[in-house]
């Protein structure tokens, strides 16, 4: 690279940002990035390099976007998806199971819900499912109930299920996604993650880029106030204000630039401020799900007080992968239900069902469901028996880390089929078992990733999503 | 093999290949034989040995002899199959892959479930199994990272092709026993350790290089050339790259960029015209008397610990579910800031920090030096204690390995190490020389040295969120046991309090929440979760440390760590091998030892060269002895080579936590060893070091390449040196700056956590804990308490300062050996729109105009002058006014909207028993009494337009990056 290319790329990543562009073509990101970028580095080195464009997958890919659904907290599977009809006969019997931190007396708990098959397919569900039970939606849906964790205290286990590893610190899923895959979109985030108003236990840890470089954080969607931290400038200011302070900036940028001919890092800098400008613009769109018709507002249950925060953050997801991100991860809590489980998770499974019901149709009525793979889980499963809380008998259960349900919709999984069991009283995974680290292999090899193969080089090893190595789980894929 | 223990030279190759001659370093002089069975400065003798070793190799030729054929299987082919394929497809007979069994040459030969012949004796090109290692059809093994390289690869088409013998394993043994006997072949070199779990690993060889961290530190001749000796070696690995140096840097550029290196402040107007002055004089005096200067100001010790807490991990909370206010942490981060500015001798720096305690028992400041023994994000809640103790010793092992001796620990947790000479064996030693350590807080006196300044006045604020907290869990209690009094009452039993009813049956003693509505539940929690929180949070003003004793395992809630009433003195920990790092699987029993590689011994006990003291007391001072020995060949060079990188961007071993053979190598290693054994000799002194470095020509150097094509060809991440690297302020640096530049900063030293005012949003943000929320990030009441140093910020782990975190402040979970400054977008969002830059840029607008109140016209020139620490431009100075003019017109239009404090905050939880929300009050004092600083609304239009012209200084690259 020679100076005078470097000095002439400058001028003309900022030649498009003096405002006399039509917006249309600032919103081309690719032409926008100045030539020295695109060009500095050798092939092989992308991360540095617009480190968000699109790359190829390794193998032809199955989905294209992820939608994580994360019930934090730990869902009950034999009150969701997994029901044990066995477990009802023992109701408030002794326990005496010896597992996880389970210590002084313990009684049986039946599930407070009835149960029954939903679809063609016959996959078994929870009553309180009624919007995930229609048909149309039951048979879409890949319940697996092989998965077992490895942590029974929520940061941990969230964390677990979030990055591969239970010590925080190493990079999210949706990390790994766009480092590997990059994203359709350079005017939003690649990795794109909404949570309730209080953050999850273990908090950003949970989408942390780790060890590998910053650009693929997940950025938060805020449901309240700014949809990105200081997205916009105090209100005082206008958006023709930002643009003339913007100009003004990158000409004090330029005039130093020129005086460090040497210093390509300048460029980057400058282009940053840029897409940020763009990102002004694309963000406040992509949240503003007032543009959407509003039966289908209706669909993802807007109008009603239990599903309104979910159905928009779902209706959210739907937009942000139309618009080509690639990773998008919505939290919601409360599903640790120790005591009062019939109430706690009946207004739980209230909350999201009618949302995911209609996202699922809705991405399935765009042609969307093919390629982008909806996962819906927690961070483990809960047991089949509780202890005497307060020496009550308390109708809840603890974290059980040897059981718990997930499932699948689209992106390349089997559809209408439930994979995997757990033993008669839900007590332990028996059949398909695996760890966490092979569903994680699984969703890579999905969206056309090797897990072996998408590694990065970081204190004295290369690293990867499942640490040393998993597989994926061929029966879930179709 | 030749004892060379005595010998004065060492000798070792060059990049060249040359054999030259090195004086050894004095301090190296060692009495015992052992010492020196590693060293790879070799006689020449020894090159004899080598070299008549090297025709025992095997022979590059096909012919194989059946005998070659049984060595390359015994020392090549059978230990690849273990690591590379027995995992599949043989150890678990259950589980044999594809069917395809390789545990026995019949096995292998037959082939899987393709019923196809795997291995053809003889003929390797029409061997599947040949085939595969080499991924052609199928790829075995499949991972990237297992893949076979050509050696290996080779190794397997020469066994095959002589007939893929397969010896009995009598035979492999005695094939064995031959190999072993020589200590160096033309495959590496056998390092003694204290041995692994096979004697694969054992006898491994390790190339020479991979080795390099682990040999004496030699002190090399000095190349001619060059005055100063940083110069002559880096002068003359850039003639050998054929690269011309860069001139001088100019004065200015010069006195920025030591500022910021020994203070991470930039230089005031005041200081640049003093140093311009003195440099017209006399350039060489100017700069030396600069360096003299800045390493005596007490920032140079704030810039230089923040280093330090990188490393080591600093934090104010524990982390994990509860992440506890760790209340006294901020007794250690002052601790290392006096160290730093007192020059404290880095091996001193060292012992006080592991074994402060056990060095000087009666001394608060070696106890409070101790605290980066709890530097560790750790918790106890739902992990077995046994586990939870586990997590603890591994996480003091692996960060002490690589603080301390750039050798990350964990890998050899769960095995010996699969590059580097450290046998899972040491690991299990070095835990055991903690696993009589246990965190506490201790009662350890202030010190006069110790900022306890407004202690009075933050302790009410903290009491009275306590009080809060108290009376409203009070009020739930008081409602629940008046229902409980008139349950047993009705039930005609004597009232018995909620603890001591607790045990009795059901029917005997009130349900449980009795009287209590569900929200009412949900607050009895958050409440009892709050008395703890204020509660810790008072311990801040007492006379305590977070610190650690020797002593007995005992049962540990990391809420309260307190010592037992009574230490066992009789009690020692049982250590063993944890196999898989399992504690279910308790291996060969352990003492606590050293890493024997590292050919030091500890002088305990003649027996175990390694070994370390198994009393209660006195593991740690023992071992920490042996870390920061004057012949440790690991500590001295790892902090010289780190001191290095924070002056030149990069260490001359750029991974500066891994010195193991998967890190980087020395760029130049002669340099790297000159500097280790000066440092040593001279003391361990850091401020020495500094004055050493800085006055070379290579730190003086400007940024601008003399031809920059060549350089980016030939030194494209410009390891030599040929031009001086410019860097991005660090996130501190930043915050410092924008405070120092406004005016605002108080330089005010240590004490307990400030809080600066961070996003607004992120601060009442709600984020969940255990059982509760976290209290909500409330600033400092005064202007003067929270516009100080960034580095007495309070550190959560669970909530990073938004502002810094998107600056690229590492988490602090991790040991961070060096900063990111990856331009990501959300930064320009931070730098241009937060309300932390704004209110600087407001207050350096008012300082402008305090300073220039009759020229107007004078405001811009004063503005960048302030910012840049330059003269500006004409050009520069009429654009900006230009676009200030038109500021002022817009300002005049736009009226911002003042934002009122809130003063309490009402949060909803969804109570974890029953799934329903509720709502309680938390109060948010510190803003019933604040005191803000100037906002965009408590000023005039034209301030807020110098302000927009202020902002824009504040966010260019000429702010932002050092030259």
């Amino acid at each position: 690279m020679s100076n005078q290319t470097n000095r002439r790329d400058f001028l003309y990543g900022l030649g498009a940002s003096l405002g006399a562009v039509a917006f249309s073509s600032l919103l081309e990101a690719d032409d926008q990035r100045p030539a020295a970028i695109r060009n500095r580095l050798p092939a092989g080195t992308p991360e540095a390099d617009a480190p968000l464009a699109p790359k190829q997958p390794m193998h032809a890919p199955r989905a294209k976007a992820v939608i994580m659904l994360f019930m934090e907290g730990g869902p009950s599977h034999v009150d969701t998806f997994d029901p044990k009809p066995a477990l009802n006969e023992l109701h408030l019997q002794e326990s005496t199971r010896t597992a996880g931190l389970a210590t002084g007396k313990r009684f049986f708990v039946g599930s407070p819900f009835e149960a029954r098959k939903v679809g063609r397919a016959g996959i078994e569900m929870s009553a309180p499912w009624k919007f995930l039970a229609e048909p149309e939606v039951a048979d879409e849906l890949c319940v697996y109930r092989g998965c077992q964790a490895e942590s029974l205290n929520h940061p941990e286990a969230l964390l677990h299920m979030n990055t591969g590893s239970r010590l925080g610190g190493d990079p999210g899923l949706g990390s790994w996604a766009t480092y590997g895959l990059g994203s359709e979109n350079q005017n939003l985030p690649g990795y794109v993650v909404m949570t309730e108003l209080a953050l999850p236990q273990a908090g950003p840890a949970n989408w942390t880029n780790g060890f590998l470089p910053a650009h693929y954080q997940g950025t938060r969607l805020r449901s309240t106030g700014s949809p990105i931290l200081d997205l916009n400038p105090p209100s005082f200011k206008t958006r023709a204000h930002q643009r003339q302070a913007l100009d003004q900036l990158a000409m004090l940028n330029a005039d130093h630039a020129g005086r460090h001919p040497e210093h390509a890092e300048l460029a980057a800098r400058m282009a940053s401020y840029e897409l940020a400008f763009r990102m002004q613009m694309a963000v406040p769109g992509i949240v503003d799900i007032e543009r959407e018709p509003e039966h289908l507002q209706r669909a993802y249950g807007l109008d009603r007080k239990e599903t309104a925060d979910f159905g928009r953050q779902c209706l959210m997801a739907r937009r942000l992968v139309e618009a080509g991100v690639r990773f998008v991860q919505i939290f919601s809590g409360g599903w640790d239900s120790h005591d009062y489980l019939e109430k706690g998770h009946a207004s739980r499974i209230a909350s999201v069902d009618q949302p995911m019901a209609a996202l699922i149709k809705d991405l399935k009525a765009r042609g969307l469901l093919d390629e982008t793979l909806v996962v819906w889980t927690g961070e483990f499963g809960r047991t089949p028996d509780n202890n005497y809380r307060g020496g009550v008998t308390a109708l809840g259960r603890g974290h059980n880390a040897d059981a718990m349900n997930m499932w699948f919709a689209g992106g390349g999984t089997r559809r209408g089929t439930v994979v995997g069991g757990t033993d008669e009283i839900g007590a332990e995974a028996v059949d398909v078992v695996h760890p966490i680290r092979d569903v994680h292999v699984t969703m890579l090899q999905l969206l056309g990733l090797d897990d072996n193969k998408l590694t990065y080089f970081h204190a004295g090893r290369y690293k990867q999503l499942s640490q040393f190595g998993g597989e994926a789980i061929p029966e879930l894929i179709a | 093999m030749v004892d060379r223990s005595q010998s004065a030279n060492c000798l070792r190759a060059n990049d060249s290949g040359v054999k030259r001659r090195w004086k050894r370093v004095p301090v190296n002089r060692v009495g015992g034989a052992r010492l020196q069975r590693h060293a790879w400065c070799a006689t020449g003798t020894f090159l004899v040995v080598c070299l008549a070793v090297s025709t025992c190799g095997f022979a590059a030729e096909d012919r194989g002899s059946g005998d070659d054929g049984e060595r390359l299987f015994t020392l090549r082919v059978l230990p690849l199959l273990k690591t590379k394929c027995f995992g599949c497809h043989g150890v678990d007979p259950d589980d044999v892959r594809g069917e395809y069994n390789l545990l026995s040459r019949e096995g292998m030969i037959r082939g899987g479930e393709s019923g196809e012949a795997a291995v053809v004796p003889g003929k390797p090109a029409e061997s599947p199994l040949y085939q595969a290692i080499l991924w052609e059809g199928y790829e075995m093994p499949p991972k990237e990272n297992d893949r076979l390289n050509a050696k290996e690869i080779e190794y397997f088409r020469r066994w095959i092709v002589a007939g893929a013998p397969w010896p009995s394993v009598e035979r492999q043994a005695a094939i064995q026993r031959t190999e072993w006997a020589v200590r160096e072949n033309e495959e590496g070199r056998i390092v003694d350790t204290s041995g692994g779990i096979s004697d694969d690993w054992t006898y491994r060889r390790y190339q020479p290089d991979d080795l390099w961290v682990f040999q004496p530190v030699c002190s090399p001749d000095v190349p001619p050339g060059a005055e100063h000796v940083v110069d002559a070696f880096v002068h003359a690995r850039l003639t050998s790259a054929g690269l011309e140096p860069a001139a001088e840097a100019d004065p200015r550029t010069l006195l920025r960029r030591a500022t910021y290196d020994l203070t991470g402040l930039p230089p005031t107007l005041a200081e640049i015209q003093d140093f311009m002055t003195a440099w017209r004089e006399d350039p060489p005096t100017a700069w030396t008397d600069l360096i003299d200067r800045l390493l005596a100001s007490s920032h140079y010790g704030e810039r230089w610990a923040q280093h330090w807490l990188d490393v080591v991990r600093y934090a104010d909370t524990a982390g994990f579910s509860n992440d506890y206010e760790r209340s006294n942490a901020w007794r250690y981060r002052d601790y290392v800031i006096r160290a730093f500015n007192q020059d404290k001798p880095f091996d001193e720096f060292v012992i006080e920090q592991l074994a402060g305690d056990e060095l000087r028992p009666d001394d608060p400041e070696a106890t409070i030096a101790t605290g980066l023994l709890r530097m560790g994000p750790w918790g106890t809640a739902m992990i077995p204690q046994q586990e939870a103790r586990q997590i603890y010793l591994d996480d003091l092992v692996h960060n002490v390995g690589q603080t301390f001796l750039s050798m990350p620990m964990r890998c050899c947790k769960c095995h010996d190490h699969k590059f580097d000479p450290l046998p899972t064996r040491d690991y299990y030693r070095l835990y055991a020389a903690f696993a009589a350590t246990q965190p506490a807080e201790l009662p350890v006196p202030f010190l006069p040295a110790e900022n306890r300044g407004r202690f009075e006045e933050n302790e009410a604020l903290v009491r009275e969120l306590f009080e809060y907290a108290r009376s409203e869990l009070a009020k739930v209690n008081g409602k629940q046991e008046a229902a409980a009094r008139k349950w047993y009452a009705d039930h005609e039993l004597p009232y018995k309090d909620e603890k001591a009813r607790k045990n009795d049956p059901e029917d005997s003693k009130p349900p449980r929440h009795v009287g209590l509505t569900p929200e009412e539940q949900g607050i009895k929690k958050v409440r009892e979760q709050d008395v703890w929180i204020w509660q810790r949070r008072l311990e801040r003003y007492q006379p305590m440390a977070q610190a650690v004793y020797n002593g007995q395992d005992d049962h540990k809630n990391s809420r309260k760590l307190r010592p037992p009433q009574k230490v066992k003195q009789d009690w020692r920990p049982q250590n063993f091998i944890l196999a898989g790092g399992s504690l279910e699987a308790p291996a060969d029993p352990v003492t606590p030892g050293v890493l024997s590689a590292a050919g030091v011994p500890t002088g305990h006990g003649s027996a175990d060269p390694w070994g370390l003291p198994a009393s209660l007391a006195g593991r740690r001072l023992a071992l920490a002895r042996w870390i920061a020995s004057d012949r440790n060949p690991l500590t001295a060079r790892s902090l010289v080579n780190r001191v290095w990188q924070y002056h030149f961007g990069t260490g001359l071993v750029k991974t500066s936590n891994n010195f193991g053979a998967k890190g980087a190598r020395p760029s130049h290693p002669d340099l790297l060893d000159w500097l280790t054994a000066d440092f040593v000799v001279h003391g361990w002194k850091v401020k020495r070091l500094h004055r050493l470095l800085m006055t070379s020509e290579t730190y003086r150097r400007s940024g601008r390449p003399v031809d920059a094509e060549k350089q980016a060809a030939v030194d494209p991440d410009n390891r030599l040196l040929a031009s001086f690297p410019p860097r991005r302020l660090t996130a501190e640096e930043l915050r410092d700056s924008t405070l120092l530049v406004s005016g605002e900063l108080n330089r005010e030293m240590g004490g307990v956590p400030i809080m600066p005012e961070i996003n607004l949003e992120v601060a009442l943000q709600p984020r969940m804990i255990q059982f509760s929320i976290a209290p909500a990030h409330q600033p400092s009441r005064t202007p003067a308490e929270r516009n100080r140093r960034t580095i007495y910020a309070y550190r959560v782990r669970g909530q990073a300062d938004p502002f810094l975190e998107i600056m690229n402040r590492p988490n602090a979970n991790e040991s961070c050996e060096m900063r990111d400054s990856a331009a990501v977008t959300p930064q320009a969002f931070t730098l241009l729109n937060s309300d932390v830059m704004t209110d600087r840029s407001i207050a350096l607008a008012l300082r402008v105009q305090q300073e220039q109140p009759a020229d107007e016209s004078a405001w811009v020139h004063r503005a960048m002058e302030l910012a840049y620490g330059r003269v500006p431009t004409h050009n520069e100075v009429s654009r900006l006014g230009d676009y200030l003019a038109k500021m002022r017109a817009y300002h005049a239009r736009h009226q911002p909207v003042p934002v009122k404090y809130p003063t309490q905050v009402v949060r909803s939880l969804v109570e974890e028993f029953t799934g329903e929300p509720f709502e309680f009050i938390e109060k948010l004092n510190v803003y019933e009494d604040y005191v803000p600083d100037p906002k965009p609304w408590t000023v005039d239009a034209d301030t807020r337009a110098l302000a927009d012209v202020c902002l824009l200084l504040l966010n260019s690259n000429e702010f932002l990056y050092v030259y």
